[in-house]
């Protein structure tokens, strides 16, 4: 995920909560301050406008509370 | 900034401090390893270990997947990026790591189609856009990870991409924690569990670690007030004589995982019988290889690589900063011929590297500690 750029990509453990703005098929955009991305959802649906997810990688892990 | 904000408030980052200075005994040094980069990075970055009594001292784990990478894999990875056919893809931290034959990027400066990508979904991206191209991504990382690789296999299958495929060097977390517990002479007392890689493998895996060694273990976040709080469980158990796999971060952690992302691995990828870890050697089962049902979009097996083994450069210790045997500036390279902008060693590659954290926030020594001339 690039949404934090001071973090390693690559560290497996770099993961950044952000917030669903829109969904399209297995994909959802999602903004981190101000910064947005699209995402792979398959690992996490049924995912709405709003959700937070866990992403890494270009893809959400987990939806948070 | 939400879930940001609340666990970097300094009045309750004194308060947890407080709370640990009872907890240690004045005098008896506890040993945590923090086994993720992502741990030693916020540690570093946020002075977390100056908000403990000096009696608490940080182990920096193999957490780091650019830090473990051995330079054979490098090597392979630039065979693939200058054969003409391909489009090689891969995180941007790969791209200065050392390998016998130089880093990705000085094969770019060669002319190699080296590109950087966020996710594995834009290496596929790539393969849409270039059909006449093979691109190959430089699948690394741990079990956080590997789930984006899985997805993006799926949908490559799923979208009859052919051009698409994974030099695959996933590896996991388990296997390297059980090769440094038996390692001899390393006395440790905790463990620092990663938070996000358990999100995917849930508490269980770290059982054995309490189970059959008898250390305890907290999976925490990585915001400093996660860590501090982390560091307080660990002393608790110590001094309550208990031993236990407790979980810090139940706001996304659960003991079984996500089972969607481990059906998506399993689905894709299965253990090597063997992997070489730089630093560690070669511990079983402790990497993933694509499954034969995906041998289309595995790079291994469409292209010849050389595979040769490297040893690491001999001035480097990066191995013993690797399972804690050293601190990154007692090696003998630190800083002077090894800094984050001409890295010999993987540790000083990576932002989340013991060594680059140490020499990026100028953490050379604690009070007790010595620094060598």
């Amino acid at each position: 995920m690039s949404l934090d750029s001071e973090r390693c990509v690559t560290c497996s453990d770099d993961a950044v909560a952000a917030t669903v703005v829109a969904v399209e098929g297995t994909n959802a955009t999602v903004e981190a301050d101000g910064r947005r991305e699209r995402v792979g959802i398959e690992l996490v649906e049924p995912v709405a406008p709003g959700d937070v997810l866990l992403c890494h990688a270009g893809i959400a892990l987990e939806k948070l509370p | 900034m939400r879930y940001v904000d609340e666990f970097r408030d300094g009045e309750l980052a004194q308060k947890l401090a407080r709370e640990i200075e009872t907890l240690v005994e004045p005098g008896r040094e506890v040993k945590i390893m923090e086994v993720c980069g992502g741990h030693t990075h916020a540690i570093y970055k946020h002075g977390v270990e100056h908000l403990v009594p000096t009696e608490v001292d940080f182990v920096h784990g193999p957490g780091c997947p650019v830090c473990v990478i051995p330079m054979g894999r490098v090597d392979d990875a630039i065979a693939l990026a200058e054969r003409p056919d391909v489009v090689f893809a891969t995180f941007g931290d790969m791209m200065r790591v050392p390998g016998g034959r130089g880093s990705l990027l000085e094969a770019k400066a060669r002319d190699a189609d080296v590109r950087m990508v966020y996710s594995p979904l834009d290496a596929l991206e790539l393969a849409r856009q270039n059909p006449d191209r093979e691109v190959v991504f430089f699948a690394i990382g741990f079990e956080t990870t590997a789930p984006a690789t899985a997805l993006t296999l799926l949908r490559a299958r799923a979208e009859g991409v052919r051009n698409f495929s994974a030099f695959c060097n996933h590896v996991t977390i388990g296997p390297p924690l059980r090769a440094i517990l038996d390692s001899p002479g390393l006395r440790l007392d905790a463990f620092i569990a990663p938070g996000h890689v358990s999100t995917v493998i849930g508490t269980r895996p770290y059982e054995f670690i309490v189970d059959e060694y008898d250390k305890p273990v907290v999976v925490t976040a990585f915001e400093p007030l996660d860590i501090l709080q982390a560091v307080m469980m660990l002393l608790r158990q110590l001094r309550e004589g208990r031993c236990e796999v407790e979980n810090q971060y139940t706001r996304v952690v659960r003991r079984d995982g996500n089972p969607r992302a481990l059906a998506a691995l399993e689905e894709t990828m299965e253990l090597r019988d063997t992997f070489e870890w730089r630093g560690l050697g070669w511990i079983g089962h402790s990497a993933l290889k694509l499954r034969p049902e995906f041998a289309d979009w595995d790079a291994e097996a469409r292209f010849e690589l050389p595979g040769d083994r490297v040893e690491d450069p001999k001035a480097c210790q990066c191995g013993e900063v690797l399972i804690g045997a050293i601190k990154p500036w007692e090696c003998r390279v630190f800083g002077t011929a090894c800094t984050p902008e001409r890295p010999i060693g993987t540790c000083m590659v990576s932002s989340e590297g013991a060594c680059a954290a140490y020499y990026n926030y100028g953490r050379l020594a604690r009070p007790r500690d010595t620094v060598p001339a």
